[in-house]
């Protein structure tokens, strides 16, 4: 059992390799002139300079958190390098303009750039560092008035869109890494879906870090106008470098009345290696604001990568009748940490929550689930489920669980639950007796346990969940 | 973090120098640990700042209220009637310790020195018992981190001692009444009990208040459970209407020993119970009962912990809270299983109940696990009575308000009926019905 246990657990990181592409890198080091220069570079406008240089300030105030159920050595933030585009001459064409050193990075990760028409309903606004290189059925996109493009170019043709919206959400005061990507982000997706319209496909980016020692600062603001719909999907991975670096993404979302925003996200950057060298800081600001009555905002997250993870989407239920959801599963192995979960905010009347988390720690991981739940005074009538469940591989691991609950009305419904075990001998003795050998029950067992989370996921990404999970826990997940 | 200038925290530290009734401070006389103990927590108290609401452990509960106010050290002479302590007392009950104002009171008192049993006041225990007493007071609940523990044992001179040797056992429960009169007065009771191997004890921990003053209890009570022991605490607060109440408990419990306790929240502006049991020895296991009932601008917080240090120990811990008008109940349960604390079976429970458009609560229940082979859950629930239930009784024929009244008395009965003294149970039912009677609307 221990030896069968300690090969699953001990599978390498697969995606780990390192593209050699010339970066056009800004020193490393952070003051106003740096922010100034990445403004410029970008060629943004008057106000969105003022909006990063403004959080910097505010961000020179702040200090870092030391909250969390983390630990790891203090980041020099002069010793980042603070914005890094791949080498785009020129806007590209068609995907053969593409660098093929570039294609070949997508082609080892499997996303098939060029046989994406084909894959039927996922365009790929793919982020190769800071700059989005190319993106796909756009002009699909564009025939139902959806727009799905790169930060920069939202701010260069919306930037009406942009400007009333960013930072509204998670304001450049919110916190110090929300803070610190306000004052610094280079680029990242935005998305606008017009009234009443249903996103024919589902969203997908891909995000990938390739400069050694460049920090990612994304920024990514989805709005959905009254009664629409959409479904957004981000994954993730990274090369294996030595070097921590650090991830400080923001993302805001907002619903309109009636409107649905379902965000996935697969998680699987660098953890570092089996002795914790290396990996990749993930302390992302993640937060919906379901602004409109009948508004729903679905966050749903497979955390299987990172050094060190934190974070938690978010949902402000603002307005009546709004519904939050999230599911979650955060697997932690070597000497990952994860501090992770979620806050559901109910302002609104009638307002419904539900979270559903599920943390697996296995090696000398730690796996934390932090999550608020709060009920304002005036949200009558609001519900909340919660179940929380922890399962522990190998007696170095640990599970925490840390839920805070603040009722503020006296209609509120709140339920929380939370359970901790490990895979029982009897359970594996029981597949035993019906020839079922103990990988193959273990990787059951687990599919078993994150089967609420993975039956949220869109099917596309419900498959590379799965993947994701069986390299980080064994060889053959189904 | 920088020192707010606060008056109680000075008004209870200037008194400092009053407060030594055994004589000067002597370390080379035979009580010299005793005072080298209370020197080294003025030097403690005079270090630590206060907790604030920056303070993660208090979060949720502002002391401001109490930082404003200046209180004196308690004096003697507060008058209590025998007819007082005869409503009081228990009939289930023949020892009964009583404190007046933190001040032991001999005429009120039916002390034990029965066979092993020693149900005596500290100050003279200290010297009567000094070898089994320097080994744990001061020990169990320890001072370093937390200024109103360091600021009791500054003030440590006098308490209850509870003592029951190797398998001995008292028969009727001990009852240790402390009661309030005076005005301003800053009130440090202490309590130590110890059960050595085997032995089984029942210990009430009585707080009550003549009078609706403003006064400030600050109470430490420290357990030790030995190998096999059996104790049980059942501690009643119910303090006058603007009194503040701040108290820790905490019980250490040595192989096989069992740790049983009621804690029943009911008075007082702000009061603060904090909870912690170390479970020490393998196969040790603690019960743990809360009820929190408060209306008015009442603020309750319950702040447990359970440390599982060794293996195959159990806990189990149900929590209720009742909350009306605009009061705010607090309930924080950690529990921590230790690397070494294999096979351990923990569960916990929040119940929380809000009465009033205006009540509200916070409840967070903690689990932190670094061992695998463990079975460990917890539940937290905010919300209110059951509109089935509700029919029901309604159905058959119940007023909508008394229909209400019954469910929320039941709900919170259910925790009083766990303290197993008929008459303590049958008194307890009264003051529940009484406060979840008064209020019609809703």
């Amino acid at each position: 059992m221990s030896s069968a246990l300690q090969n699953l657990i001990d599978q390498p990181y697969k995606h780990g390799f390192h593209t050699d592409i010339a970066s056009d890198v800004v020193a490393k080091g952070l003051s106003e002139a740096v922010i100034r220069t990445i403004s410029a570079k970008k060629g943004e406008p008057e106000w969105l300079l003022a909006f990063r240089l403004e959080a910097y300030r505010h961000w020179l105030t702040m200090t870092e958190p030391a909250w969390p159920n983390v630990h790891y050595p203090k980041i020099d933030f002069q010793d980042i390098s603070y914005y890094s585009a791949p080498k785009t001459k020129k806007k590209l064409a068609s995907m053969n303009e593409v660098d093929p050193e570039l294609l070949r990075t997508f082609e080892k990760l499997g996303v098939p750039m060029h046989e994406q028409k084909a894959l039927a309903g996922v365009a790929v606004d793919v982020i190769f560092d800071s700059v989005s290189v190319t993106t796909t059925y756009k002009h699909k996109l564009a025939e139902v008035g959806v727009i799905f493009c790169s930060f920069s170019e939202a701010v260069k043709e919306h930037p009406d869109l942009v400007r009333k919206y960013l930072g509204t959400v998670v304001p450049t005061t919110d916190n110090f890494y929300a803070a610190l990507n306000s004052a610094v982000f280079t680029d990242g997706s935005f998305c606008y879906i017009p009234k009443g319209v249903r996103c024919p496909m589902e969203l997908s980016t891909y995000f990938r870090i390739n400069t050694q020692e460049s920090g990612q600062f994304e920024r990514t603001l989805i709005i959905a106008e009254d009664s629409s719909h959409v479904s957004y999907l981000e994954g993730c991975t990274a090369p294996q470098f030595d070097t921590n670096q650090l991830h400080a993404a923001v993302v805001e979302l907002v619903a309109l009345d009636n409107a649905e925003i379902k965000y996935s996200t697969v998680q699987n950057w660098y953890a570092g290696d089996a002795n914790g060298v290396g990996g990749i800081y993930n302390f992302v600001t993640k937060r919906g604001l379901c602004r409109g009555v009948n508004s729903k905002i679905s966050w749903t997250q497979v955390e299987t990568g990172s050094a060190i993870t934190w974070k938690y989407p978010s949902c402000i239920l603002q307005g009546d009748n709004s519904t939050g959801e999230f599911y979650s599963v955060a697997l932690t192995n070597h000497k990952q940490q994860a501090d992770t979960g979620t806050k559901m905010i109910h302002l609104g009347r009638n307002t419904r929550s539900r979270i559903v988390s599920k943390g697996i720690s296995a090696g000398h991981s730690s796996n934390s689930y932090r999550g608020l739940v709060q009920v304002g005074p005036r949200a009558e009538g609001a519900r909340n489920y919660s179940q929380c469940d922890s399962m522990l591989i190998g007696d170095r691991s640990a599970a925490h669980t840390f839920p805070y609950i603040r009722a503020q009305n006296s209609s509120a419904k709140i339920e929380h639950e939370a359970t901790t075990s490990k895979i029982g001998e009897d359970q594996l003795f029981y597949f035993a007796s019906r020839g079922i050998d103990a990988e193959q029950a273990v990787s059951m067992i687990i599919n078993g346990f994150v089967k609420d989370v993975f039956t949220q996921l869109p099917m596309e990404f419900a498959v590379e969940a799965s993947k994701l999970l069986g390299l980080k826990l064994e060889g053959s997940v189904g | 973090m920088t020192t707010v200038p606060n008056a109680y925290l000075s008004s209870v530290l200037s008194g400092e120098a009053a407060a030594w009734p055994l004589g000067r401070f002597n370390a080379a006389g035979p009580l010299g640990w005793f005072h080298q103990l209370r020197a080294d927590a003025f030097e403690r108290a005079s270090a630590l700042t206060v907790p604030t609401v920056r303070d993660e452990d208090w979060r949720f509960t502002d002391l401001s209220p109490l930082y404003r106010l200046a209180f004196r050290p308690s004096r003697a002479g507060g008058m209590v009637s025998g007819a007082t302590i005869a409503s009081l007392s228990l009939p289930e009950t023949t020892t009964r310790l009583v404190f007046v104002d933190g001040q032991f009171n001999a005429a009120l008192s039916t002390p034990a020195l029965t066979g092993n049993v020693i149900v005596a006041p500290l100050a003279g225990a200290v010297s009567d018992y000094a070898a089994i007493i320097r080994a744990r007071l001061g020990q169990i609940a320890p001072i370093e981190r937390d200024a109103f523990r360091a600021i009791n044992t500054t003030y440590l001179n006098d308490g209850a001692f509870v003592f029951a040797g190797r398998n001995a056992s008292h028969p009727s429960p001990i009852h240790v009444l402390n009661i309030a009169t005076q005005a301003e007065a800053a009130i440090h009771n202490r309590m130590l009990v110890i059960a050595e191997a085997g032995a089984k004890l029942t210990v009430i921990e009585d707080y009550v208040a003549l009078g609706d003053r403003v006064y400030c209890v600050n109470a430490v009570t420290e357990v030790d459970v030995a190998d096999n022991a059996k104790v049980r605490l059942i501690k009643l607060q119910r303090e006058g209407s603007q009194a503040f109440h701040l108290s820790a408990s905490a019980a250490r419990v040595q192989q096989a020993g069992q740790y049983r306790s009621n804690t029943i929240s009911l008075g007082a502006r702000i009061s603060r119970e904090t909870i912690g049991i170390e479970l020490a020895g393998p196969g040790a296991g603690c019960e743990l009962d809360g009820l929190t009932l408060i209306n008015g601008r009442q603020l309750a917080d319950t702040h447990s912990f359970i440390d599982h240090r060794a293996p195959h120990c159990t806990s189990r811990q149900l929590h209720k809270c009742v909350a009306g008008d605009t009061a705010h109940a607090v309930f924080n349960g950690r529990i921590l299983v230790r690397q070494d604390a294999q096979q351990t079976n923990s569960a916990q429970e929040s119940r929380n109940l809000l009465l009033s458009p205006r009540a509200h609560v916070d409840t967070k229940p903690q689990l932190e696990i670094l061992a695998d082979d463990v079975k460990c859950s917890h539940g937290a629930t905010v919300g209110q009575l059951d509109e089935e239930e509700m029919f029901y009784l309604r159905s058959r024929g119940l007023p909508e308000s008394q229909a209400r009244n019954l469910l929320t008395y039941a709900f919170a009965a259910a925790i009083v009926d766990r303290i197993g003294i008929p008459t303590l149970v049958d008194r307890l039912h009264q003051a529940v019905m009484e406060q979840t009677r008064t209020k019609d609307s809703l």
